[in-house]
C-alpha cells in the first residue's frame, strides 16, 4: 500500500462533502436561482435548444429546463434527506440497538428484516407508495432501504466478541455494551452512514419517481422530469441530460463523502 | 460442516416461509381497503383458506388467474435476468479482478465510484441514446414496438435491456470482488507464505483468488437483488413485456394479488440465490464467510 | 560453497523506514554451522535484520551497508539483492503464516519451490524430515487447514519444511514464543538436533531468554536497532555483561526449588467454593472436582494449553454453565441469579489475560478504565478521574494520552491497561490467564512486578492460569496441575516444586529449569 492513498481518500471525501454542501445551498436558494417558478410554461418556445435566454433549453411544454432542474433538485434533495433519516433510524440505528436486545426478540427482528432484505429496496418502496400514496414517498424509500441497513448494522455488532464476553463476566451490564456501540461505532461512522444512506435513497427515490411512484404532483423531482423527457430525448437531448447530470452529481457527491471504500467493508 | 448446512437450510426455509407470509398479507389488501384490523385479519384468513385449496386468486386487471399471468410474463424476465447475469459476470469479473489487487484497487476506487453513481434508468436512457444516435438501431422508448419483424431485430431490441441489467449486475459483481479482496488484503498468510519462500504471484493465484471467488459467490444474493432491481427499470424503460413490467403496472393499478405473487417470486429468487451462494462459497474454502 | 571464510559477513548494515532508523550499522560474522541468537525487545530491529537476510523487505525500506556471502565479494545490501545461499525461514505458528487450506500442500509447495523439485519428491523430502523430528507428526496429520492443527504440530511441520530445504542458513523468527514450556523445550531440542545433523547456520531472533539459554551459542543483543553486546550465552549470563544485558537476564524468572518454609493457614471467608464439578468433556462421568478458595488466598491452575485448566477456569467464572456440580462465588450460585443480580456480584471479578482482544479496541484508554466505575457506582467525574489516574500511575500508563484508542496501543500497554481496569474495580477475585504471553522478557518482568504489587496492595484472591511454574510461583501459593483434561496433582507450589510426584508436574518444572543458568550467581536457590 502506498502511503499517499489515505490522503487521496480524505481529499475526495472532503470534495464530496463540499459538493454536497454546495448542492444543499443550491437547493435552499433554488427559488432565487431559477429564472421561472416551478412548472411555469412559456408557450411558443417548446423544445427550443439551449440558448442564452434558456441555457439548458426548454421542454415540450415550454418550461425552462434550468429552472425545472433546480426545482427538481430541491425536491429530490428534500425527499432524499427525509428518506435517509428514516433509513438510518429504522435501519442502522435500530439494527445496532436490536442486536443487543434479548436474544429471541433480536433474532426474530433479524429474521423479519432479513426477509424484507430479500426484496429489492426499489420494489419494496414502490409497493409502499402504492399502498399509502404519493405523500409518503420519502418514508417509503426510507423503509425500502432500511432492511439492508438494519441487517448490516445488526451483523456488525459482534455479540460474541471476546471483549463483550469478558465485560459480561466482570459484571458490565448489557446497557453499557449498547452504549459502547452507540458512542464508538455510530459516532465514528455517522458521517459515512449519512452520506451512504443519502446516496442509496436518492437512487431509490428518483427511480421510483421515474416509474411513476414519486413526488406528490404537482411537485416534480428529477426522476419525474427525466421520465417526462424520455419521450423526446432522442430529438431534444437537453430535456433529459441536464436533470440526469444533476442527479448523478448529487449521488456522486454523497458517494464520495461516504468514502472510497464505500461498500467494501460490509 | 453439517451444522453449517443445517443452519443454512433452516434459514432458507424460514426465509421462504416469511416471504410467503408477507405475500399473503399483501394480497389480502383488496380494493376497497378493509377499514379495520379485524376486517383485515379476516381477509388474511380468507386468503389463507383459498391458498390451502391451491387458489392463488385472480388478477384484478386481466381477470386471469395470477399463476397463469405470472407464468406468461416470467420467462422473458428470467431470460433477461440470466442474460444480464452473464453480461454482469463477463464485464464485472475482469474489472473486479483487475481492481481487486494492491494499489490498483485504491487507484480504481474513485473511478468506480463515479461509474456506479449513475442510477440504472439514467444508464438505460444513455444506452438507448447511444444505440439510436451512433448505431442507428430502432429503439422503442416512446411506445411498445410490438413483435419484432426479424430475429436480428429482435436481438437488437433485446440487447439494450440486457446491457442495462448486465451493467448494473457488473457493478454489484465488482463490488463483491473488491469487498472480498479487502478482507484478504490484511490476511497474515500473505506475508507468512512470502517469507516461507513463495512468490507473490503464487500466493495470489493459489491462496488469495479462491478466497476472493468464494466471497463473490457468497454475495450471490446481493447480486441477484441488483439484477432484479435493474430488470424492473430496464423493462419499463425499453417497454419489454415481462414480470417486472407487470409488477409496476400492478402496483399502479392496485392489483395487490398480482403484486404479491410477483414479489414472492422475486424474494424467493434472491433467497435461493443467497442460500446457494453461501453454501457454494463455504464449500469452496471450507471456511464460513462472515 | 567455499569452505574458507565465514558463511555470512555483515558490514554496517542499516535499515531506514520513513525517516526512522530501524537498524543502525549492524556488523557481524557468522560461520557455517554456527548458532546466533539475536536477542531484543519488540522494536529492537530483529525483524528488520531478518527481512534483509531473507530478502523480503518492504518497498519503502531504505537499506545500506554490505553483505558477503560465503567468502564471495561484498554486495550492497538492498531490497533487490538475493542471498547467494539457500536460506530457509521458520516462523511462529501463532503468527498464522499459512493460508486456510491443507498445511501439507502449502509446505510441499514451499519445499518444491525452494529446491526447484517436483511436488512428489518435495513431499518425500518433507516426510523424511518429519521422521527425523520428535513428536510423531505424519504427513497425513498435516493434510488439514491450519485452524485444525494445534500449534505444536504446526510448528513441527514448519520445522520439517525448513529442514527439508537443507538450507545453508535458517532464519527463525520468535519461532517458539508462547507455545507452552514443554513445546518450547521440545522444539528447541529438535532444532538443536536438526542443526547438528544438517549443519546449517542458525539465526534465531527472540524476545525471550529461554531460547538464548537453551540453544547456547553466540548471542547478539539488539536494542533500538543497535548491537549492544555480542558474546557467548554463558558469558552474557554471568554477571560480566553490559548493564542492559544484565538487566534482561536478571529479569529471567527463576524457580525457587529450596525446602519450603512452613506458612500459616489462610484465614478469611471462603470466596469461591467448587463442589463436585465435572469439567472437560471426557471426564464428565468421573468424580467431580471439589476445592475452596478463601479471600486473600491464591491458586494457580498449571498445565499445558488444552490440559483442562482453561476449561476449569471458564466454568468457575461462568463463561459456560457447569454441566454437573455446584460453584458458589461469595456463597451465591451465579447461574441461578437474574442477569442484573449476577452482574452486581460479577463486578467483583476481574480478568487479566494474555489475549489482546479482551479490551474493546474502539474504546479510549480513559474510557476503558472508567467503565467499571461508571457502570456500577454513582461517582462524580472528579472521583472517577482520581481513581483512574491512581490506577494508571500504578501500572505505569499515566503518561499516555488518555484519548488514545485501545486498538493503537502496544501489546504491553494493553496488558497494563487490563491491570488498571482490574485495579479500579477493587475486585475480590482476579483471574490471571497467561497474562505474560506474547511479551518480551523486559515487559514480562515489569508486568510481573505490577501484578505482585497489585496483590500486595489490595489483597484480592488470585486465580492464575499458566503453563509456567515460575509465573505460578511468583503470583500464587497453591497450585493444581492438570494433564489431558484431569487434575493430577495439587498442593502448595513450594512443595510441588521441591518434590514433584506426578510426571506431568516434573515435566512442567523441568521445562522451566534452565541447566546452564545454574552457573550464574543470581539463580542460586534460596
Amino acid at each position: 500500500m502506498s502511503r499517499n492513498t489515505p490522503v487521496l481518500g480524505n481529499v475526495l471525501r472532503g470534495v464530496g462533502w463540499f459538493g454536497l454542501a454546495l448542492l444543499l445551498i443550491t437547493m435552499f436558494l433554488s427559488d432565487f436561482l431559477a429564472h421561472a417558478p416551478a412548472g411555469a410554461e412559456f408557450p411558443g418556445i417548446e423544445l427550443s435548444a439551449p440558448s442564452e435566454v434558456h441555457p439548458f433549453g426548454t421542454d415540450m411544454l415550454g418550461r425552462d429546463v434550468l429552472s425545472e432542474t433546480l426545482h427538481g433538485l430541491a425536491e429530490t434533495g428534500r425527499l432524499a434527506m427525509w428518506a435517509a433519516f428514516f433509513a438510518i433510524v429504522l435501519g442502522g440505528l435500530f439494527g445496532a440497538v436490536a442486536a443487543r436486545l434479548p436474544r429471541p426478540l433480536a433474532l426474530a427482528l433479524r429474521g423479519l428484516f432479513g426477509i424484507l432484505g430479500a426484496i429489492p429496496p426499489l420494489l419494496l418502496a414502490i409497493v409502499i407508495v402504492g399502498l399509502t400514496g404519493h405523500f409518503f414517498v420519502a418514508v417509503a424509500a426510507g423503509i425500502g432501504a432500511a432492511p439492508l441497513g438494519f441487517v448490516r448494522a445488526f451483523d456488525r455488532v459482534d455479540l460474541h466478541s471476546p471483549h463483550a464476553d469478558y465485560a459480561i463476566a466482570t459484571g458490565i451490564p448489557g446497557l453499557s455494551l449498547l452504549q459502547r456501540d452507540l458512542t464508538y461505532d455510530f459516532r465514528h461512522v455517522l458521517g459515512a452512514v449519512v452520506a451512504r444512506a443519502l446516496a442509496a435513497v436518492t437512487i431509490i427515490v428518483s427511480t421510483a419517481s421515474f416509474l411513476g411512484f414519486g413526488a406528490e404532483p404537482p411537485a416534480r423531482d428529477l426522476g419525474l422530469i427525466i421520465a417526462a423527457a424520455k419521450i423526446n430525448h432522442f430529438t431534444a437531448w437537453w430535456t433529459a441530460i441536464f436533470p440526469g447530470l444533476a442527479l448523478i452529481l448529487f449521488i456522486l457527491c454523497a458517494r464520495l463523502a461516504a468514502g472510497l471504500e464505500e461498500g467494501e467493508s460490509a | 460442516m453439517k451444522r453449517f448446512l443445517a443452519r443454512q437450510v433452516a434459514q432458507l426455509m424460514v426465509g421462504l416461509f416469511g416471504a410467503a407470509l408477507f405475500a399473503v398479507a399483501l394480497s389480502a389488501v383488496t380494493e376497497p381497503r378493509p377499514r379495520s384490523l379485524p376486517a383485515y385479519l379476516l381477509a388474511v384468513l380468507d386468503r389463507l383458506t383459498h391458498l390451502s385449496h391451491g387458489d392463488l386468486g385472480h388478477s384484478a386487471i386481466s381477470g386471469l388467474p395470477v399463476v397463469a399471468e405470472l407464468f406468461q410474463h416470467l420467462p422473458p424476465t428470467l431470460l433477461l435476468l440470466a442474460a444480464g447475469a452473464a453480461v454482469a459476470l463477463a464485464a464485472g469479473l475482469p474489472i473486479g479482478i483487475l481492481f481487486a489487487f494492491g494499489s490498483l484497487r485504491r487507484a480504481a476506487a474513485p473511478i468506480m465510484q463515479i461509474v456506479t453513481a449513475t442510477p440504472v434508468f439514467c444508464a438505460g436512457l444513455a444506452l438507448a441514446f447511444g444505440a439510436s444516435e451512433i448505431l442507428h438501431w430502432p429503439v422503442g422508448l416512446a411506445s411498445r414496438t410490438g413483435l419484432a419483424a426479424s430475429p436480428e431485430e429482435a436481438l437488437r431490441l433485446a440487447a439494450l435491456p440486457i446491457a442495462t441489467v448486465g451493467l448494473a449486475g457488473a457493478a454489484a459483481v465488482q463490488l463483491a470482488l473488491r469487498r472480498a479482496a479487502t478482507r484478504t488484503a490484511a490476511a497474515s498468510f500473505r506475508g507468512g507464505l512470502k517469507r516461507l519462500g513463495l512468490s507473490s504471484v503464487e500466493i495470489e493465484a493459489f491462496y488469495v483468488l479462491p478466497q476472493i471467488f468464494a466471497g463473490l459467490i457468497a454475495s450471490a444474493g446481493e447480486i441477484a437483488l441488483a439484477l432484479v432491481s435493474a430488470a424492473v427499470v430496464a423493462e419499463w424503460v425499453f417497454h419489454r413485456d415481462g414480470a417486472a413490467d407487470l409488477f409496476v403496472k400492478s402496483v399502479a393499478l392496485a392489483d395487490w394479488n398480482m403484486t404479491a405473487v410477483i414479489l414472492f417470486a422475486v424474494a424467493a429468487l434472491t433467497i435461493v440465490a443467497s442460500f446457494l451462494g453461501r453454501v457454494l462459497g463455504f464449500l469452496l474454502v471450507r471456511e464460513q464467510m462472515p | 560453497m567455499t569452505e574458507s571464510g565465514p558463511l555470512l559477513e555483515l558490514a554496517g548494515v542499516s535499515l531506514m523506514r520513513g525517516g526512522e532508523t530501524i537498524l543502525d550499522r549492524v556488523s557481524f560474522r557468522l560461520a557455517a554451522g554456527e548458532k546466533l541468537v539475536v536477542l531484543g525487545e519488540a522494536g529492537a530491529g530483529k525483524d528488520a535484520l531478518l527481512r534483509i537476510l531473507g530478502g523480503f523487505t518492504a518497498h519503502n525500506d531504505t537499506i545500506s551497508g554490505t553483505i558477503r556471502y560465503a567468502g564471495g565479494p561484498p554486495v550492497a545490501a538492498s531490497s533487490r539483492h538475493r542471498a547467494a545461499l539457500r536460506v530457509a525461514y521458520l516462523p511462529n505458528p501463532l503468527s498464522r503464516p499459512l493460508a486456510p487450506g491443507s498445511v501439507l500442500k502449502q509446505l510441499t509447495r514451499v519445499v518444491a519451490r525452494k529446491l526447484r523439485a517436483p511436488f512428489g519428491s518435495a513431499r518425500e523430502d518433507l516426510r523424511l524430515a518429519l521422521e527425523q523430528l520428535p513428536g510423531g507428526v505424519t504427513l497425513a496429520m498435516l493434510d488439514t487447514t491450519p485452524e485444525n492443527l494445534d500449534p505444536l504440530t504446526q510448528a513441527l511441520g514448519l520445522l520439517a519444511c525448513a529442514c527439508a530445504q537443507t538450507p545453508d542458513l535458517l532464519l527463525a523468527h520468535t519461532a517458539v514464543a508462547d507455545l507452552g514450556p514443554r513445546a518450547v523445550k521440545l522444539l528447541l531440542e529438535a532444532l538443536d538436533a536438526a542443526q547438528k545433523r544438517l549443519g546449517f547456520a542458525l539465526i534465531f531472533a527472540t524476545g525471550g531468554l529461554q531460547p538464548a539459554a537453551r540453544l547456547g551459542g553466540r548471542v547478539l543483543v539488539l536494542r533500538g536497532g543497535r548491537v549492544v553486546e555480542e558474546g557467548s550465552a554463558e558469558r552474557l549470563m554471568s554477571g560480566h555483561a553490559h548493564a542492559y544485558t544484565r538487566r534482561l537476564f536478571e529479569a529471567l524468572p527463576k524457580l525457587k526449588t529450596g525446602v519450603p518454609k512452613p506458612r500459616g493457614a489462610v484465614r478469611g471467608q471462603p470466596l469461591l467454593q467448587v463442589h463436585n464439578l465435572a469439567f472437560g468433556g471426557e471426564s464428565a462421568g468421573r468424580d467431580g472436582l471439589t476445592f475452596e478458595l478463601r479471600r486473600g488466598a491464591s491458586l494457580a491452575l498449571v498445565g499445558e494449553p488444552g490440559s483442562g485448566r482453561e476449561a476449569l477456569m471458564r466454568l468457575v467464572v461462568g463463561f459456560e454453565p457447569a454441566p454437573k456440580g455446584c460453584i458458589l462465588f461469595d456463597a451465591v450460585d451465579l447461574n441461578v441469579l437474574s442477569p442484573v443480580m449476577a452482574a452486581r456480584i460479577r463486578r467483583r471479578i476481574a480478568f487479566i489475560t494474555g489475549r489482546d482482544d479482551t479490551l474493546d479496541p474502539r474504546m479510549t484508554l480513559y474510557d476503558t478504565v472508567d467503565e467499571p466505575l461508571r457502570a456500577h457506582l454513582n461517582l462524580s467525574s472528579e472521583l472517577v478521574a482520581g481513581y483512574r489516574d491512581t490506577a494508571l500511575k500504578r501500572v505505569g500508563l499515566a503518561s499516555h494520552d488518555g484519548k488514545r484508542r485501545v486498538a493503537t496501543l502496544s501489546a504491553f500497554d494493553k496488558r497494563r491497561l487490563q491491570v488498571a481496569r482490574a485495579i479500579v474495580g477493587a475486585p475480590l477475585l482476579v483471574v490471571i490467564d497467561e497474562a505474560l504471553s506474547g511479551l518480551d522478557a523486559h515487559a514480562q518482568a515489569i508486568l510481573r512486578e505490577v501484578l505482585v504489587d497489585f496483590r500486595t496492595n489490595q489483597d484480592p484472591t488470585f486465580l492464575v492460569v499458566t503453563s509456567d511454574f515460575t509465573i505460578a510461583q511468583a503470583l500464587a501459593e497453591d497450585a493444581m496441575v492438570f494433564e489431558a483434561g484431569k487434575l493430577v496433582e495439587r498442593g502448595s507450589i513450594a512443595h510441588l516444586v521441591h518434590a514433584p510426584k506426578h510426571d506431568a508436574t516434573k515435566a512442567l518444572i523441568e521445562a522451566v529449569t534452565l541447566p546452564s543458568l545454574d552457573l550464574s550467581p543470581g539463580s542460586a536457590s534460596d
